[in-house]
């Protein structure tokens, strides 16, 4: 049967609904794990927007004061902003209390090491361990709780802002439009926008005290308020942020919501136009990103979904750019190693500045994919076979098994995956025409169904 | 070695490091929030370093309870206490171990008056802690924070009402803050209300010495410096400055058996109530100066909690003055909490009063000497030991309901077993010398049963 997932404690970290199950005790001895596993020594916590939140933060800074560390409190920030800070000031860790894109009663701890970079799997099993086995660090000194919200904010746009051209994006004196949720980018985005680019601003949901104003996730289905913004105030562009900012949506000057791979593709291409390196994606994200490295001669390296599988290819392959796909995350190195709405919007702008077009026109220009993509409740143990039925029955296809199966044709693929936090399965297709995504989504799909006594979801 | 930490009806106490863990403090707060009756709840802690630790998890506790927490920051108990009643709350929680030494930390629950939960309370919220089914609420109504910066401005106006001000503020006072929470009370009453405190080790967190109130550390650091400053008496307050001890204008350190016998002295003429409730240990003084004013005392066992029940079976205007032979005196007129700062107040209204030096009124006081021991305890001998000492002293009139006391004419013992530390105490007094022979006797066959 399949079941909710209230709580999840595991590699990724701690997940799960607050009240009964994500209670303040798991959170304190979760944070007093990773205080003993960073060894004391200064930490960064942050949170987003969340009701729950604050008493989070309080059972998450008890337990790394009980470790000996000394907790320098950012308050509530976009998570890649905690992150910079993290790196920025030779602190041991960070932790960012975030759901992320999940609905308002979930709750979760982000950790990140002394360079702001997510944990890795190795060091996230260690942590674990340590949790489990309550091994904790008690110290008899006990440090302080150092209050500091400016200065992350600061240092954030200062290093996103060297990488473009701020003079170029201030003439052009933008109207954005800005739908950031009520969550942590409410008083952050507004600054850099208007602030820092010189853009003329209209806002809605930038009230950090208020729910969540619509679905968390930043998709063509949740964006309709701001699509209408953007018309009615005739803007040149659109932004939505996730709760946490770290994920980037955009809607073009007509109100229409961007596929998340071309918002990716438009930031590939600003920075290749900049410099050149190579550029790293997860295994679903759309081919649109080879054609426009092809054209500035770049190499595209791919690895497993999730933002730490795609920063570390980006970490060994020197990538000057990378992202995935799907969620609308931009990782721009020259800012910092983790998706970042901040650097996105920055890019994109910049993108905007160099060029006369409108950004229906850069999108129109950009190569036409079509995708298809459909979730599946997934018993334990029948992705093999789904994996043998599919390899059969495209026996020209090359085959990358690193993360599901995907199977690369001349001018499609298909993707099959476990998702890692969820009980389900994902199946992605993208293709050169309609038809043919169509023809392989359907043939898929059945393969999917025989294989695997599911439920639709 | 000591055991470092302790899980009671009085709360939870041990050293943060080794024994008194953040897992505690929030099963402890997260057992209060869901014992409680509705309302907000109280928070305030003492200047230790740890305390910012004990702080984060009872916030955490509570609020996921769905309280409404209201932190005082760095504030005195009596300070909480008030804020209590000033907000109907639903109760409080201290966070600071008073007069243990540094390393130590504590959470004391307050109920809804102020007052320290009974035993009755105090046994349910352990059943809570133990058991670990805690009521947490649903994530839209988890409580929220507020911080109260005014708390300690509220508790001085209010003092403000009970004693005149303007006569006591004349007095030049030396006082050893002891790195405790009065240094912040006594330097707001410098500022707001034309006092001329003289302020030592009012740092708040590094501790100069060890913060009890003893009368040798009365004589350590504050007694000295009376004479050279020219000050009308010294006051000496615990780190969350409950308890209080004094030096007269003359440089000597006062007893701390003598807070309680003064303030009744004082207390009982204009007061209604004609009884006085302490504990077993405290100076035989009490009653001879009960005497003079018609009043009678009333012995309960040692310990906050005998003295909290004992206080529920009165009327407060039955009561004149209650409190131990530690400096930890009630006035219910003012408050039904120990309030070290309100005690100060009395013994300067009392000088006001009276017209008289500090030394002049102790003076009126026949002599009283009192010795103190204790010894390393073997649980399982405690019920022989007692048995023996009975025998031993059948002369006597006996008291079992703490340990043992015995009473003669001018003379008395009480042998005890701690609740804090694993140790016996002795303590023995008599009406004039120390009562050195009957003391060392004592501590002679205590240790025969001990470790």
């Amino acid at each position: 049967m399949p079941r909710e997932h209230l709580l999840k404690i595991g590699v990724s970290g701690i997940r799960g609904v607050v009240g009964p199950f994500l209670t303040p005790q798991l959170a304190r001895a979760f944070a007093q794990a990773f205080g003993t596993y960073v060894g004391g020594g200064r930490v960064v916590v942050g949170r987003d927007t969340r009701a729950t939140g604050p008493m989070l933060q309080h059972a998450v800074q008890c337990g790394l004061l009980a470790a000996g560390c000394e907790v320098i409190d950012v308050g509530v920030l976009p998570t890649p902003t905690i992150q910079l800070y993290t790196g920025a000031i030779g602190a041991r860790g960070g932790l960012a209390i975030t759901a992320s894109h999940n609905p308002p009663e979930y709750n979760a701890l982000k950790l990140f090491n002394a360079s702001g970079l997510f944990f890795n799997h190795y060091e996230r099993s260690e942590l674990l361990d340590i949790y489990h086995q309550s091994a904790f660090r008690e110290a008899s000194d006990i440090c302080a709780v150092i209050s500091e919200s400016s200065a992350p904010i600061r240092q954030h746009f200062d290093r996103v802002l060297a990488q473009v051209d701020v003079e170029r994006i201030r003439a052009r004196k933008f109207r954005v439009a800005l739908d950031a949720v009520n969550g942590a980018g409410s008083v952050m985005t507004p600054r850099f926008l208007r602030d820092e680019l010189g853009c003329e601003l209209h806002a809605i949901s930038i009230d950090p005290e208020k729910p969540f104003s619509r679905i968390a996730e930043p998709r063509p289905d949740t964006l309709g308020d701001l699509s209408k913004l953007v018309v009615e105030k005739k803007c040149d562009l659109g932004f939505a942020q996730d709760p946490d900012g770290d994920r980037l949506a955009v809607v073009d000057e007509t109100g229409r919501v961007l596929d998340n791979d071309d918002v990716l593709a438009i930031a590939v291409d600003a920075v290749l136009a900049r410099r050149a390196g190579t550029v790293v994606v997860n295994l679903t994200t759309s081919m649109v990103i080879d054609d426009i490295a092809a054209a500035h001669g770049a190499t595209v390296v791919r690895t497993p979904v999730g933002e730490a599988n795609v920063v570390e290819g980006m970490l060994a392959s020197g990538a000057v750019i990378g992202g995935e796909g799907g969620n609308g995350g931009v990782i721009f190195p020259a800012v910092q190693y983790c998706r970042d709405s901040y650097a996105g919007m920055a890019l994109w702008l910049d993108r905007l500045a160099s060029k006369t077009e409108t950004v229906s026109e850069l999108a129109a220009a950009l190569p036409r994919y079509f995708r298809r993509s459909a979730t599946v409740t997934l018993e334990h143990g029948w992705l093999g076979a789904l994996m043998q039925r599919l390899a059969a029955a495209w026996p020209g296809a090359r085959l990358d098994r690193r993360d599901g199966i995907k199977l690369i044709l001349d001018d499609s693929w298909i993707h099959a995956r476990a998702s890692n936090t969820e009980p389900i399965l994902r199946l992605s297709v993208e293709a050169k025409t309609e038809s043919r995504a169509e023809e392989l989504f359907t043939r898929a799909e059945e393969l999917v169904s025989l294989s695997v006594p599911t439920r639709a979801k | 070695m000591a055991k470092s930490v302790r899980i009671s009806e009085v709360g939870l106490r041990g050293i943060v490091g080794s024994g008194l863990s953040a897992e505690h403090v929030l099963d402890f707060a997260s057992a209060f929030g869901t014992f409680l009756g509705p309302g907000a709840v109280i928070v305030g802690r003492d200047p230790r370093a740890s305390s910012v630790m004990l702080r984060e998890g009872v916030v955490a506790g509570l609020l996921a309870c769905g309280r409404e927490v209201i932190d005082l920051g760095l504030v005195s108990t009596p300070v909480m206490q008030h804020a209590i009643c000033r907000h109907s709350a639903a109760g409080g929680i201290s966070i600071g171990a008073s007069h243990n030494a540094a390393e130590w930390n504590a959470l004391k629950f307050l109920g809804a008056r102020g007052t320290y939960l009974s035993t009755a309370e105090a046994g349910e919220l352990l059943d809570l802690y133990h058991l670990r089914r805690f009521a947490f609420v649903d994530w839209k109504n988890i409580g929220k924070l507020r911080i109260e910066e005014d708390a300690l401005d509220l508790y001085l106006d209010d003092l403000a009402g009970a004693f005149d001000f303007s006569a006591l503020a004349r007095y030049k006072i030396v006082v050893d803050c002891a790195n405790g929470t009065s240094s912040k009370i006594l330097r707001r009453l410098n500022d707001r209300h034309g006092f001329r405190f003289i302020l030592i080790n009012e740092r708040m967190g590094a501790f100069a010495h060890e913060p009890n109130t003893s009368a040798s550390t009365v004589a350590l650091q504050l007694a000295p410096l009376i004479e050279p400053t020219g000050a009308d008496a010294g006051f000496l307050f615990d780190i969350d400055s409950d308890r209080v001890a004094m030096a007269t204008e003359k440089g000597e350190a006062v007893s701390e058996e003598l807070m309680l016998p003064l303030l009744a002295d004082y207390l009982l003429p204009s007061s209604p109530g004609r009884l006085v409730i302490t504990n077993l240990s405290t100076t035989a003084l009490v009653e001879e100066i009960a005497a003079r004013h018609g009043a009678t005392v009333i012995r309960v066992p040692v310990g906050r909690q005998a003295a909290t029940d004992a206080l529920a079976m009165y009327r407060p205007d039955e009561i004149a003055v209650a409190g131990e032979g530690t400096g930890a005196v009630m006035m219910p007129r003012f408050r039904f909490v120990y309030d070290g700062i309100a005690s100060m107040f009395a013994v300067l209204s009392m000088m006001h009063l009276r017209g008289a030096r500090l030394s002049e009124i102790l003076a009126g006081y026949p002599r009283y000497s009192i010795l103190k021991g204790q010894i390393p305890l073997l649980p399982q001998r405690i019920p022989a030991l007692f048995a023996h000492l009975e025998r031993r002293y059948a002369d006597g009139r006996a008291n079992s309901i703490d340990g043992l006391r015995v009473d003669w004419p001018e003379k008395w013992f009480h042998v005890r077993v701690s609740q804090t530390e694993p140790i016996v105490r002795v303590i023995c007094e008599h009406r004039g010398v120390p009562p050195r022979m009957l003391f060392q006797e004592l501590m002679d066959q205590v240790r025969q049963y001990a470790a």
